[in-house]
């Protein structure tokens, strides 16, 4: 494959572009057309097209990698994945990883610091770079090492746990300034349930602050690791590498020689390429594959010729046969990624294995929200956009739906906040799209009188309170890492959150961990950014679903002129109804232009009126000069008029500016 | 040496022109329909016709000069400073030659501009505007009408209205204008209180006003005057507007104007006024951005101090209504007050949607169902009276879409209290469009904003009117007109007329 240096850059330099999870650099889309929908699930980063680069850079990496395509005997492969927390220089030891064993060349190399602050970056994803072979040679002996990228969110914990299942080990690094987060717990939680052999690592030991032992012990004490052989290293400074290498190759296990078995080759990530249709990400666990092989995805049980198969290095490059141990991609014109998922299994079409690979499962939507288009017109731009972005992301559904407010737009359902606002944020930059986004929800469960148990995501779809017996919301259990300075205002935030205090666990003397159970309809909000900023930045955060317990939920709606207005209805804990009520006709009435007649705007629940504002009417509007029998000017300013009383939403008698219900849901988002 | 100067001005009159009779008390010219009004108190004039007949009887004259401009004013005015006008200017004192040289552009507009039709339908309506129309010289003025009649023709007992400001003129300089035919003084006294004249930058004080009524009540031959008024002044009181309320209804005037004050922009009252101003050098070079230099004024901001808040300012708008309505004066119109007969006929041409020509810089006229207005400023509109003269220029012969043309409708007749002729705009505009217009007012007519009429303008219960729009085909069955209520209609005339405006321009 011709891809050159200055992809590899790209490749080792992720800058984050947008604040999507996608942080791949690509050749620019023909027609300016928004770019490779990405998905950010499971993403593997840096995969590049890139056009141009210097020919002679071209060869001799075409001689490295030539070196690096050479098959080593199974027994000689590594496959192994990096867990870090944000900043913790993962990125950055990759790098010195791919540098060292010849990969990348160090001319190549470019500073990679990811010092903008961007969402990923704020919301602790840990950086990821992609699957890169690497050809390792110890005492003449030749090993290949795959190092396998996992994103670093929980939104995306299912794909992280694929990424882990093909690895057979994994460096945990951790800084040695800093000590371990919440994330990188849950990462080696993860790991150490799929059996892999973890190597600790601690970073940054240049740094003045460093205290390897310190946070050594941390280790050993909270996850219960063996720190004495922990490496201590710079990936900076370039000091420790070699021996990160070596203990891959001696302290991770090769993988079973399972090579005559029928093919089952696990994906840990695709991507939809425009021109090639999705290229799945997998790691072959038994049998072997070859270009031209058909295969069988077995989830879905869709038939597909494999028209290109190859490993990453950390670009694509072509090979005829990858077996059992080995890392690569395909291409086989899937038109979907929903068709080649992060966890299914390939296997032959002609061989069928007997089962599937264990730990597939479906994208389960956790948080809803309505996304309406400010613009009506947009509506089908909307949609060809999402049917894009689904396109790279399984996880993605949406559905359309209709407001009398708002007009037609689509519910949607994420995995989680991070992959909501990353969706959001997409579409708004790439796409253009100027949109009205409803307070995020989450799904409900409704018993109801006649026995039913109902599924509810949609606030305005909610039974009749006469219908249902009672409502179960789903909870979370939320472990936040911190300094103990800030252990009392976190406190106080699960406490307004309708957490339920479950443990602390001072981990270290100045750091503990504190365990709520708590709604994730109350974490949907800015639990996060309040999290972060209560703390200075210092805490981290985990959650994990626990299931669903009966709340005392209601629903709140709020009606203008009495004519209830469906799009800001919102499920409620009865405890909150009342400030949440407040907060929105406040907010209302100062949004909302005085009318003719004298408007009451109310929030309720049922019948039952809980906060009440009134519009008064307005008192005088009208122009009384002559201007000498010159109309026009006194028509120009009434069309005006007109054209904003158009522009507005009618509900009922009332007219209400969209920059109302913007302003509303945002509120609804902040109080709820 | 004036007339050498300035030889168009030489035919100025020397001579008088034919007297005109002081108008007396206008007979009820639409007899037919006054008698079958019910109610005194809203007899109006008749019903606008929907679309214009083709000849107008009425001429706008701008006359933009005036000694500074007020702080409340964006027309376009032409300041003389302190100097001109400050005492009134008697025949012997030369004129300024800034007024000479734009009467004679006027006179040559005149000249230019051809009747609409030739079947000699003369002028019921002159209207001289401003400005402040009293600098102006009467041999000026009256050079202005000949000029008007020797085109237009007048009829025996026309309309003739003048603007005028106390202070700028004397009793022997009315009596010169009544004397070239004016017979209808319109005098903008404003407010009887001397800080709000001078806070918003009247160039006349309160001696002056009692003065100017003086004078003009004490003018043989003029019966019709108008006292204009402004609400809505900044700092100004209830007690104030009551004191200014009972000073007006005292001088007697036939009929009252009252304005509410309007901020405009580009005004000192204006709310921002930002001004880029060039570079000094005018040259810009490539490669170096030029300075520009940003003006931001800060002024008033409606219903906020020192203006009256929205509740006072509509409360001033009803207590004028009440108090002059128990003087007897019939409030006709949204800013118009007049005893019974003494409507300006002039601005009702305006408010029947009727064509009307005008003269002058800035000034809009309404001819072959076409407005057009002058240009602003006094270069532009020199260049366009000469073009006019060449025959470079003519109105563009646009039809009038007939959208617009009910929003004209619509918009003028829901100013007067005759209000608007349902069976007319039917006929007009469909019987689609009046009905739902009639739809989107009914909550209004409930509420008492909009006043639904039979044939013989009796108010009709809003079940009524609501059971009439549900017999679909026999609409005006019953409803024959709506009118805005006055003070409660009149005080939302924006917000309802946008509201129609809607229902045309969906």
């Amino acid at each position: 494959m011709a891809t050159a240096t200055a992809s590899r850059l790209a490749v080792l330099a992720p800058r984050p572009l947008a604040p999507s999870a996608g942080r791949r650099r690509h050749a620019p889309a023909p027609g300016g057309a928004p770019s490779r929908p990405r998905a950010l699930s499971a993403a593997p980063r840096g995969r590049v097209l890139c056009l141009a680069a210097p020919a002679s850079a071209a060869a001799s990496t075409t001689d490295a990698g030539q070196d690096r395509l050479q098959k080593v005997p199974i027994s000689n492969i590594r496959n192994f994945c990096i867990i870090a927390h944000i900043d913790h220089g993962k990125s950055t030891l990759a790098d010195k990883l791919l540098e060292l064993t010849g990969t990348v060349q160090k001319r190549e190399m470019k500073e990679q610091f990811l010092d903008n602050m961007d969402l990923e970056r704020e919301r602790g994803i840990t950086i990821k770079l992609q699957a890169a072979r690497m050809r390792y040679v110890v005492n003449k002996e030749p090993y290949c090492l795959n190092l396998i990228d996992t994103p670093g969110h929980v939104d995306f914990s299912y794909e992280v746990s694929r990424s882990l299942a093909a690895c057979e080990g994994a460096l945990l690094v951790v800084d040695a300034s800093q000590g371990v987060e919440a994330q990188t717990l849950a990462n080696v939680y993860l790991a150490l349930e799929n059996n892999l052999e973890i190597i600790p690592v601690l970073n940054k030991i240049d740094l003045p602050g460093a205290e390897p032992d310190r946070v050594a012990q941390e280790i050993e004490e909270i996850i219960g690791l063996d720190c004495s052989d922990a490496i201590r290293c710079s990936a900076k400074e370039g000091i420790g590498i070699t021996e990160i290498l070596d203990a891959l190759v001696t302290k991770i296990p090769p993988p079973k020689d399972t090579s005559k078995d029928p093919l089952r080759a696990l994906i840990f990530d695709s991507y939809y390429d425009p021109y090639r249709g999705v290229i799945a990400y997998f790691r072959v666990i038994d049998g072997s594959i070859k270009k031209g092989d058909k295969i069988c995805f077995m989830a879905n049980g869709k038939e597909y010729v494999a028209d290109e198969i190859g490993v990453l290095s950390p670009n694509q490059m072509q090979v005829d046969e990858l077996y059992a141990g080995e890392v690569g991609y395909l291409s086989a014109s899937i038109r979907s990624v929903a068709d080649a998922r992060v966890g299914d299994t390939i296997t032959h079409y002609s061989k069928k294995a007997a089962a599937a690979l264990p730990g597939y499962s479906e994208a389960t939507p956790m948080v809803f929200c309505g996304l309406f288009p400010i613009d009506a017109d947009q509506f089908e731009e909307l949609r060809e956009a999402l049917e894009k972005l689904q396109l790279n992301d399984a996880a993605l559904k949406f559905e359309p739906e209709s407001s009398s407010a708002m007009g037609f737009g689509f519910r949607c359902g994420f995995l989680g906040l991070l992959h909501m606002e990353i969706v959001q944020e997409r579409l708004e930059r790439e796409y253009n799209l100027n949109l009205i986004i409803t307070a995020p929800s989450v799904v409900y469960r409704v018993n109801c009188a006649d026995g039913e148990t109902v599924e509810c995501s949609n606030p305005s779809l909610l039974p009749e309170p006469g219908k249902r017996r009672s409502i179960e919301e789903p909870y979370v259990k939320i472990e936040m890492l911190t300094p103990k300075d800030y252990i009392g205002p976190i406190m106080e935030l699960a406490q307004d959150r309708r957490g339920e205090f479950k443990e602390m666990i001072f981990i270290t003397e100045s750091r503990a961990k504190i365990i709520y159970e708590l709604p994730l309809a109350e974490m949907v909000g800015d639990f996060f950014d309040q999290l972060k900023s209560r703390s200075k930045g210092y805490a981290s955060m985990e959650y994990s679903l626990v299931g669903y317990r009966e709340s005392q939920l209601v629903k709140l709606d709020i009606q203008i002129n009495a004519e209830p207005v469906e799009a800001l209805s919102t499920i409620v804990h009865r405890d909150k109804a009342y400030s949440v009520g407040r907060a929105l006709t406040q907010k209302l009435k100062e949004l909302i232009p005085r009318q003719m007649f004298k408007v009451p705007i109310q929030a309720c629940i049922g019948t039952k009126v809980i906060a009440s504002e009134a519009l008064s009417a307005i008192r005088k509007d009208v122009l009384s000069k002559c201007y000498g029998g010159d109309i026009t000017r006194k028509k120009k300013l009434l069309k005006k008029q007109a054209e904003g009383k158009k522009r507005m939403k009618a509900i009922g008698r009332v007219d209400v500016p969209q920059e109302a219900f913007m302003a509303v849901l945002k509120l609804e988002k902040e109080v709820l | 040496m004036l007339r050498l100067a300035f030889p168009l001005v030489s035919h100025l009159p020397a001579r008088k022109p034919p007297p005109i009779r002081p108008r007396p008390p206008p007979a009820r010219r639409y007899a037919a329909s006054a008698t079958a009004t019910v109610s005194s108190s809203t007899s109006s004039p008749p019903s606008p016709p929907s679309l214009p007949p083709l000849s107008p009887s009425s001429a706008y004259v701008h006359l933009p000069f005036c000694r500074k401009r007020c702080h409340y004013c964006d027309f376009p005015i032409v300041a003389l400073g302190s100097s001109s006008g400050t005492a009134p200017s008697r025949g012997e004192v030369a004129d300024d030659p800034r007024i000479v040289d734009y009467v004679r552009l006027l006179l040559r507009e005149v000249a230019a501009t051809r009747p609409v039709s030739d079947d000699g339908v003369p002028l019921e309506t002159v209207f001289f505007g401003g400005g402040t129309p009293s600098l102006v010289p009467p041999r000026l003025v009256a050079a202005v009408l000949d000029a008007l009649r020797g085109r237009f023709g007048l009829s025996a007992c026309p309309e003739v209205s003048i603007e005028m400001d106390p202070g700028t003129f004397d009793a022997a300089k009315l009596r010169e204008l009544v004397g070239v035919g004016v017979n209808r003084v319109s005098l903008g006294v404003q407010a009887f209180q001397e800080d709000l004249l001078r806070s918003c930058g009247r160039a006349h004080g309160v001696e002056e006003v009692h003065e100017a009524v003086g004078i003009v009540t004490a003018c043989e031959g003029l019966q019709n005057w108008s006292m204009d008024l402004i609400s809505s002044l900044p700092n100004q009181t209830e007690e104030m507007w009551e004191e200014s309320l009972r000073c007006t209804v005292d001088a007697r005037p036939t009929h009252v104007s009252v304005y509410d004050l309007q901020i405009e922009q580009g005004t000192k009252f204006g709310q921002i006024k930002i001004q880029l101003l060039p570079p000094v050098t005018g040259h810009i070079h490539l490669f170096c951005a030029p300075q520009i230099h940003v003006l931001v004024q800060f002024g008033y901001t409606p219903g906020v101090f020192p203006l009256p808040s929205d509740t006072e300012s509509a409360n001033f708008y009803k207590i004028a209504s009440k108090r002059l309505s128990e003087a007897g004066y019939n409030h006709y119109e949204i800013s118009s007050y007049s005893k019974p007969g003494y409507e300006c006929k002039h601005n009702l041409t305006y408010w029947q949607n009727r064509p009307f020509y005008a003269f002058g810089l800035g000034s809009a006229s309404y001819i072959n169902g076409v407005r057009y207005s002058r240009p602003r400023r006094m270069k532009e509109y020199a260049e366009w009276v000469q073009k006019l003269e060449d025959g470079t220029w003519s109105h563009e012969s646009r039809s009038s879409d007939m959208k617009d043309m009910a929003m004209d409708v619509v918009m003028l007749s829901l100013r007067t209290a005759w209000g608007l002729d349902l069976q007319r705009f039917s006929k007009s505009f469909g019987k689609s469009l009046a009905l739902s217009l009639c739809n989107t007012f009914k909550p209004f007519v409930e509420s008492g904003l909009i006043i639904a009429m039979d044939m013989e303008r009796q108010a009709l219960p809003h079940l009524d009117f609501e059971l009439d729009l549900q017999n679909e085909g026999d609409l005006g069955s019953k409803v024959a007109f709506i009118r805005l209520s006055d003070p409660d209609g009149f005080l939302l005339s924006n917000e309802l007329i946008s509201l129609a405006f809607g229902v045309i321009s969906p």
